[in-house]
């Protein structure tokens, strides 16, 4: 009997497995899908926001795509229970589903702070395409949107609300913003590009209650003055969308705990995305990264093994980049990793900041601000992910890079870090176009 | 497939290449969206092409949240300007640096092979940039260990 592989979760570590699925299996299986929601990319949501893609344009599998596919979906339904000793899960609608092998990929949600009137009428969390829905109507022109927290998230969709026309003020608990994104240097460069713009930024600031006044609302603080707006936005944290599971054997510490092929403690469950605590690259610790790269490529490596293949997933590099009123913000790997030698450099005429980690003579961590309208920025974006994720010996280049941080090139050609990557693939093998995908096997 | 092959030894720095892909790409003779792009070494001595080497795994195109970068009909990584949605995951994806963004537009873009005539090759004078059907390989890595020798020594 052909296999029967399901897949939980229609976000992009379940559409990857499946995608791969019918890349690599050699004999046609049976794909089962359950998803809470209709499977579309977050990533794109803050430009679904700003109104320059359609809401069409969200979505990564219509209907008849997934019917192309072979897959079996059931929309809209969650699943309960998850019965590993009899291989079948339990839907909230009753629905039983026997299966050979499964992957959990059910993603995160957001939470708010826990503060008075965060669960109350105009204030919004941004993470779904319903948050989103909910919130594209509510910023008009003129209109003051407060934003809770000032993470990535946060900043995903920052140039979306200033270019509706609405005026903006970030509101952040902690000293600084971007605390797991980039360093202090970064983030005070960044604030002051804020403030440039327009945008308000208060930090150490913590929200006591939110409150109605006449139509609109009141943030009021544990110190310092009220703020009246239109529109809060909590963008104040994810978590694991894994309570559904507890009771069942799948080991969970900070996520479910997989192998190198993305296996959990049940040999037949696989984990990918955010709910996986894998391996990280740099590290070679286990760790939840939650981030897109990081759930495309687990989904991938999940879908050939459910094939039947045997790929070792050598781990995943956290990558993040931010545009901010046309200021790129970017940083790899292990940026924050307090025991590694580091050589930083501010530019005095321009926004420009670039700082490098190392550890022996091998680059592990970066972070990079400029321009987005300065090409070697962009380039140069792409070339230190390059050393860190190739990980090169960058012999007498390290302390030419430790002096000119700003010119990444030379060194990276002539450590012969093309001639490293070349070789890499994520699967031992060429990647297939989007549309490539086989659909009768 | 053909895939540009770079020789960098004989490349002058006359910088047409950026001049024709630019006009290819975009309409325009403007090199800062050239996406070869010239390199100086060793004090302005010697120059050197780099662009996309159209790797296997396509970094640029698995990391696309929606499926906007593709597979061209020369087997060229190409970006679909519909469905680009400009949210630079393609341009840290990318280890060799060669994925561009044009922030007027806010689409990524990249080489693309020009659907099988490359431009730079045709216009480089010296056939310091052929169009061949060959593997792709590190095409710099060697001259720029050599032509770096004396920057590098000034380093330490």
């Amino acid at each position: 009997m052909a296999a029967r592989h399901l897949v939980i979760g229609g976000g992009t570590a379940g559409m990857n497995a499946i995608r791969t699925i019918r890349e690599e299996e050699s004999e046609r299986s049976s794909i089962t899908l359950v998803s809470a929601e209709r499977p579309y990319s977050r990533m794109v949501l803050p430009y679904y926001l700003d109104r320059s893609i359609a809401e069409s344009h969200v979505f990564t599998a219509t209907g008849k795509v997934l019917a192309d596919w072979g897959v079996t979906a059931h929309l809209g339904k969650r699943v309960t229970a998850l019965d590993t000793s009899a291989s079948a899960c339990t839907l909230d609608d009753g629905t039983t589903i026997p299966y050979d092998d499964c992957l959990i990929a059910t993603g995160s949600s957001a939470v708010r702070a826990p503060v008075p009137g965060a669960d109350g009428r105009g204030v919004h969390s941004f993470w779904t395409l319903d948050e989103a829905r909910g919130v594209i109507t509510q910023i008009q022109p003129g209109g003051h949107v407060v934003m809770v927290g000032a993470g990535f998230i946060a900043f995903t969709i920052l140039n979306s609300i200033l270019s509706l026309g609405a005026k903006l003020t970030i509101v952040e608990i902690a000293p600084r913003i971007l605390p797991r994104m980039i360093d202090d240097t970064g983030a005070a460069l960044v604030q002051a590009w804020l403030k440039e713009h327009g945008v308000a930024v208060r930090t150490g600031a913590k929200v006591a209650r939110i409150e109605d006044v006449k139509g609109r609302k009141r943030l009021k603080f544990a110190a310092g003055g009220d703020l009246v707006c239109d529109v809060v936005i909590m963008a104040t944290g994810i978590k694991t969308n894994l309570e559904w599971l507890k009771g069942s054997p799948v080991k969970v510490n900070q996520g479910i705990v997989v192998d190198e092929y993305l296996r959990s403690s049940v040999p037949n469950v696989y984990a990918a995305g955010d709910v996986a605590e894998g391996r990280d690259l740099i590290s070679q610790k286990a760790a939840v990264h939650a981030i897109e790269p990081t759930a495309q490529e687990h989904g991938r490596i999940v879908g050939a093994n459910m094939a039947g293949k045997n790929v070792r997933y050598r781990g995943s590099l956290i990558i993040n980049i931010v545009e901010v009123c046309h200021l790129d913000v970017a940083s790899f790997g292990a940026w924050d990793d307090t025991g590694a030698e580091a050589a930083s450099s501010v530019k005095a005429d321009r926004p420009a900041y670039r700082k490098l980690l190392w550890r022996g003579d091998r680059l592990t961590g970066a972070i990079i601000l400029g321009r987005s309208s300065d090409i070697w920025t962009v380039n140069d974006v792409g070339m230190l992910k390059g050393l860190v994720q190739s990980g090169v010996s960058l012999g007498r280049w390290k302390a030419y890079l430790k002096k000119n941080p700003f010119d990444v090139k030379p060194a990276f050609i002539a450590a012969k870090t093309t001639s490293t990557l070349l070789p890499e693939t994520v699967l031992g093998r060429p990647s297939k176009a989007p549309g490539e995908t086989p659909v009768a096997v | 497939m053909s895939v540009l092959k770079l020789h960098p030894e004989k490349c002058t720095g006359c910088l047409r290449c950026e001049l024709a892909c630019s006009y290819m790409q975009t309409g325009e003779y403007q090199p800062a969206k050239s996406v070869i792009r010239v390199s100086p070494f060793e004090g302005h001595t010697s120059y050197a092409p780099y662009t996309c080497t159209q790797c296997a795994e396509g970094w640029c195109m698995t990391a696309c949240p929606v499926g906007a970068i593709t597979i061209n009909a020369v087997g060229a990584k190409d970006v679909l300007d519909d469905k680009c949605v400009g949210c630079k995951l393609c341009t840290i994806a990318c280890p060799y640096g060669t994925m561009f963004y044009d922030p007027a537009t806010r689409k990524a873009f990249k080489c693309n092979l020009c659907g099988g005539a490359p431009a730079c090759a045709e216009a480089c004078p010296t056939a310091a940039i052929t169009y061949e059907d060959v593997a792709t390989a590190d095409w710099l890595g060697d001259f720029a260990v050599e032509r770096t020798a004396r920057v590098l020594a000034e380093a330490r």
